[in-house]
């Protein structure tokens, strides 16, 4: 189902103008957040809002706040402070506020996927994909409804896009600004930070190198010297003002173990789409740090593969692990791996070289289906159990995985493939079919 | 090492080469270089390995559908079950002394007389129901009444129910047990026969209770008015839910969550054994250990044997033999149709048969089925009609019994199963033992579409031996021993775009289906509508499948064959946890009659053959697969068809059963995307 819906508003939006296909888009959004109050239905949904991400947790750590009660010293509330500061001062905490807030934080992710889109293809003038880019994100089921959920979850992947879209476009400060807010929201999303510097030291940036690895590297030692890492302490002083100015806003240091280790010491097991929940629901409390630190370890152990392997082109190790965020994080709602389909769109490159995308796709409709079916068998009709709907993130598990690892190979392969015909055109057609193969 | 022609996949729409002619070596050096093989050599193999598959796919899918299928038939067979078992300890079914007495049996018979006289006054539901609340209110319960009004687009339904509350003497009623009676019976799924007895029971049931303080649980006594919709107007306000189209009083008393329930059937003078129904709303079953607990406590507390529905074993009552002859038919010679396994089997095979038409449609057998979605477990105990031996006396006792079992349990039912297959009342199939069998055939379904998706990213093409062939504007000299007459595969792009237009389409069809199903113009003009919307259905097809160009079209037919085969596996593998019964239907109309779809059609060896002379035929078998047989079926039997789809209309508006609505979106769509397979072909 999901995928009809995608592709008629993609045919749709071939021809159209970008500024069209958002403002019609942004509208129709407009119009659905209040013809019928759709965040209500969904706002409790676990799978598109989490205990770091919800929208009522959110209103009930406001609540606390503003009535001078720390809120994170209950179990509840698990966001960054920031959020506090940002709702109880600049923007009104109300229903109708929120809705007009995450629709245009929806345009405006939509609006920097375009815009690194035309980064990568080198052009500043509009071009006949722009919509289809646009469309992707913003009318994406799995970015969507978390978004009319009102999960910050989608305010986070704005940022996440914007922060990659500014790295895109050389624009340094800014975008290591963007990222270090985005990494006080959200931790885990301490994963990009490698590509994303490695993309703004990059000699030519977010272009598609992935047909040419060999040139473009990047991981020399002078380099990393020269620009990475002023790059990371610029960083690493955005982070310092962040934390400060978390630090004064909730007024001591409480929030650090809530927020900011809530992605480690996993402190609510509230179901969601990832798959750590239930082996710790499961599991000795005395093997509890041990599998902690090896489900940290394992987040963090894909970094430096996919950053060495895709130096060439730092934008495509960003996608990666954009996917890898979404499959393995510790509370992932589908915004994350929303992205990461999102974000598929602005590599065309690699799409004759999936190897498996019908595959994927057909995973990817049997979770969308289970999971919400599973869960709602389990904690609404009571006729299943936890085992019902593990199950079905174990297939969107299998789904989100199937899609890095095809992005992965597809990637390489597009290196080869160039490799081959380009330096091996003039040896014989059989040479040419088996290294092709390979 | 030979290596059969396949479908290469290298980037540019390219040519097989042939393999190297296989070099002689020693057996020893061989196998190490098996071991140790080239990667030329590992991918060879790996493309042997494949083309052996795609090869052998057609016996695969054969394989699966067979099992599947076969399986599903075999889903009665004594063996396949087990006896029901309770698994929550709490439960001690039969355990109790029981003292509903014969003074209780003659209040009952004095209540009964009451309702008979009320009856034969022809008392308004009003009437009736003040009746009951002040019987109830003589015995010193709360007690209130509780009108409604349901109205769906073709039906206005109107009541009084009449409820009444007895608090636990022992704890704060935080759990409450309901006990159920509707003014109509189940009889002809609420054809008119009145409850009488089933009503008079609740009442001298509550006389009873009154009696004993041993309950930790509130017991609420529901006498609803119709058939299922004073119920589901009851339920929904007791809920605190709003449902659109039902105008209810709100309810003067409450109580606490309720857990688990019974629905009492007792329309006829006396009965011979109590029938259990249970299935509820959209395929959902209550746990098992209730229908166990009810089996044991009915035999052993109330001494009344309990059959399935109102059938009979006709092992024991040989006099019906004639309902089982479709699974037995008189053919058979008489030493295989006497065999004991096989009466079994068409013991269960009824009411497998029975169950599977409930839950397929998603129907209720009873009111109790309008509690599962409040997480209610319950069923309905029917007093089948008969001339003896059993009355009030012995319905009194079970529902004592089982009130105590009830009454015992600590938390939610849970332990057992939810999803189960009952064959006989003290037999039942695990899930495991059913659900593959609808799994088969979607894996079945999913291989063919699958293998049609790989047939339609390649071309077939002719090469004429010894020419230069001309490929993606680049000229390769090919050498002539190699290419010699063989036809090559050309990768080609799959339409895939225009193929989810069309799915779409058609899915917007059936939307429009849906739409107008619901209104009331239509289901007043059933007869004059159906047909025109049928041929509607059929046409729109055809004629928008003439403007897709004749050098598109057996492309875009491939692909949606694929599509088409993985989307209608992947409902079915959905549904089969859900609801079964209504997958297995899906598999027997959807399974064999897709995939085989355009094998009717002329094979790409052969393109130059014209057209395809049977497109219009199985076209016009698929549109009566999908919808056809519904205007098929007004010529035989108008009414039948009528209070079908009115029937089916009703549920879905007044107590959301998504038969019509997955019918019209999600079935139809797609028997109308396999017909477009075939026109496209």
């Amino acid at each position: 189902m999901s995928a009809t819906t995608r592709t008629t508003t993609t045919t749709k939006g071939l021809g159209v103008s970008l500024g069209a296909t958002l403002s019609t888009i942004t509208a129709l959004r407009i119009c659905l957040a209040f013809t019928k109050d759709v965040s209500t239905y969904l706002q409790y949904e676990q799978l598109l809002s989490s205990p770091l991400t919800s929208y009522t947790r959110l209103q009930e750590g406001l609540f606390l706040f503003n009535h001078d009660v720390d809120p994170y010293s209950g179990g509840l509330f698990y966001h960054s402070p920031l959020y506090l500061s940002i709702f109880s001062t600049i923007i009104p905490n109300s229903r109708f506020i929120a809705s007009l807030l995450w629709t245009f934080a929806d345009a405006l992710g939509a609006w920097a996927l375009v815009q690194i889109w035309r980064a990568r293809q080198g052009v500043s003038s509009p071009t006949s994909r722009d919509s289809l880019v646009a469309v992707s994100y913003l009318l994406n089921p799995y970015t969507l409804l978390p978004s009319l959920a009102l999960s910050t979850s989608s305010l986070e992947n704005t940022l996440t896009l914007l922060a990659i879209m500014l790295a895109s476009q050389r624009l340094h400060s800014p975008s290591l600004l963007a990222l270090a807010l985005l990494i006080t929201l959200n931790p885990s999303s301490i994963l990009l930070l490698a590509p994303v510097l490695l993309l703004l030291a990059h000699p030519t940036g977010p272009k598609s190198n992935l047909a040419s690895p060999s040139t473009g590297s990047v991981l020399t030692t002078p380099l990393l010297k020269k620009t990475v890492l002023p790059l990371f302490a610029e960083f690493f002083a955005y982070i310092a003002v962040l934390v400060g100015a978390s630090a004064l806003t909730s007024g001591g240091w409480s929030w650090v173990g809530q927020n900011v280790f809530a992605g480690v010491l996993l402190p609510d097991l509230t179901p969601n789409t990832g798959l750590w929940w239930y082996f710790f629901t499961e599991m000795f409390d005395h093997f509890r740090p041990f599998f902690l630190m090896v489900f940290t370890m394992h987040l963090l152990i894909y970094i430096a593969p996919i950053c060495v392997k895709f130096q060439h082109d730092p934008l495509f190790a960003t996608l990666l692990l954009q996917g890898i965020l979404g499959t393995f994080k510790a509370y992932p709602t589908l915004a994350d791996p929303g992205l990461f389909i999102a974000m598929v769109s602005v590599f065309p490159e690699i799409y004759s070289h999936l190897r498996h995308p019908i595959v994927t796709t057909l995973l990817h409709i049997h979770a969308a289906l289970l999971l919400p079916l599973f869960n709602h068998l389990w904690l609404a009709h009571g006729a299943g159990n936890a085992n019902f709907f593990y199950a079905s993130t174990l297939v969107f598990a299998c789904a989100n995985g199937a899609g890095v690892l095809d992005c992965l190979w597809a990637g390489l392969r597009v290196g080869i493939e160039k490799l081959s015909t380009g330096e091996k055109a003039s040896e014989d057609v059989e040479e040419e079919w088996t290294v092709v193969q390979e | 090492m030979e290596s059969p022609p396949t479908k290469q996949t290298t980037a540019q729409a390219t040519l097989v080469p042939p393999p190297p002619p296989p070099a002689r070596e020693n057996p020893v050096k061989r196998f190490l270089g098996r071991l140790k093989a080239s990667p030329a050599t590992k991918i060879r193999r790996r493309k042997a390995m494949n083309a052996k598959i795609h090869k052998n796919l057609g016996w695969l899918k054969l394989l699966l559908f067979i099992v599947g299928y076969v399986w599903m038939l075999v889903i009665p067979y004594p063996d396949l079950g087990r006896k029901t078992y309770s698994d929550e300890n709490a439960l001690q079914p039969a355990q109790v002394h029981t003292s509903y007495n014969w003074g209780d049996v003659r209040k009952a018979d004095k209540y009964l007389e009451g309702l008979e006289s009320l009856v034969a006054a022809n008392a308004t539901s009003e009437r009736i129901a003040t009746h009951l609340s002040d019987e109830f209110a003589k015995l010193g319960l709360l007690t209130a009444t509780q009108a409604y009004n349901l109205s769906t687009t073709n039906d206005l339904s109107s009541g009084v129910n009449t409820y009444a509350i007895l608090r636990s003497p022992r704890i704060s009623g935080a759990e409450a047990i309901l006990v159920g009676a509707s003014w109509l019976s189940r009889t002809g799924e609420g054809d008119g026969t009145l409850n009488l007895r089933g009503v008079s029971t609740v009442l001298s049931i509550a006389s009873f209770l009154r009696r004993s303080s041993h309950w930790a649980k509130d017991i609420i006594f529901v006498v609803s008015d119709g058939y299922m919709d004073g119920m589901q107007a009851f339920l929904t306000t007791y809920h605190g839910q709003t449902q659109s189209n039902i105008q209810a009083q709100p309810l003067r008393h409450s109580s606490g969550v309720i857990w688990t329930a019974m629905a009492i059937d007792y329309p006829a003078h006396s009965f011979s054994h109590l029938g259990v129904f249970h299935e509820a709303l959209n395929g959902r079953l209550p746990n098992a250990d209730l229908l166990h607990s009810f089996q044991l406590i009915s035999r052993y507390a109330g001494g009344v044997p309990v059959i399935m529905y109102d059938h009979l074993d006709w092992r024991e009552h040989p006099a019906l033999r004639k309902q089982f002859d479709w699974v037995t038919p008189k053919w058979l010679p008489r030493s295989i149709r006497d065999r004991k396994e096989l009466k079994t089997f068409a013991y269960h095979a009824r009411n497998v048969w029975r169950h599977w038409g409930y839950q397929a449609r998603g129907k209720a057998s009873g009111i109790h089925g309008l509690m599962r979605q409040y997480r209610i477990d319950a069923f309905t105990m029917f007093a089948l009609p008969a001339v003896g031996p059993h009355g009030f006396h012995a319905i009194g006792k079970t529902i004592e019994s089982t009130l105590r079992t009830m009454n015992n349990l600590l938390e939610r039912l849970h332990a057992s199963v939810f999803f189960y297959t009952l064959t006989a009342p003290d037999r039942f199939i695990k899930i495991g033992n059913y659900l593959p069998s609808a799994v088969i055939v979607s894996v079945a379904m999913m291989f063919t579409g699958l293998g049609f998706w790989v047939d339609a990213g390649w071309e077939r093409i002719l090469v004429p031996g010894g020419k230069a062939l001309a490929i993606g504007g680049k000229a390769l000299a090919i050498g002539e021993t190699a290419f010699r007459g063989e036809d090559r595969w050309k990768q080609r792009s799959r339409p895939v775009l225009a193929v989810l237009m069309i799915m779409a389409l058609t899915h917007a069809l059936g939307g429009a289906l849906y739409t107008l199903c619901t209104t009331a113009v239509f289901l007043q003009n059933i007869p004059i509508l159906l047909p025109l919307i049928s041929l509607l259905i059929f046409g729109v097809p055809i004629i928008l499948s003439s403007f897709i160009a004749p050098s598109a079209s057996s492309q875009i037919s491939k692909t949606l064959q694929a599509l088409n085969l993985s989307f209608a596996s992947t409902i079915i593998s959905i549904t089969t946890v859900l609801n079964f019964s209504l997958a297995a239907l899906l598999c027997a109309l959807l399974g064999l009659p897709l995939a085989l779809g355009s094998s009717a059609a002329p094979t790409r060896s052969s393109p130059s053959s014209s057209g395809y002379p049977l497109k219009y035929p199985v076209y016009t078998l698929y549109a009566l697969l999908g919808y056809g047989f519904l205007t098929l079926g007004l010529l035989y039997s108008p009414n039948l068809v009528v209070q079908a789809i009115q029937g089916g209309v009703r549920d879905w508006e007044a107590f959301g059963v998504w038969f019509v609505p997955l019918f019209c979106g999600v079935y139809v769509p797609l028997v109308v995307q396999a017909g477009v397979v075939v026109l496209l072909a």
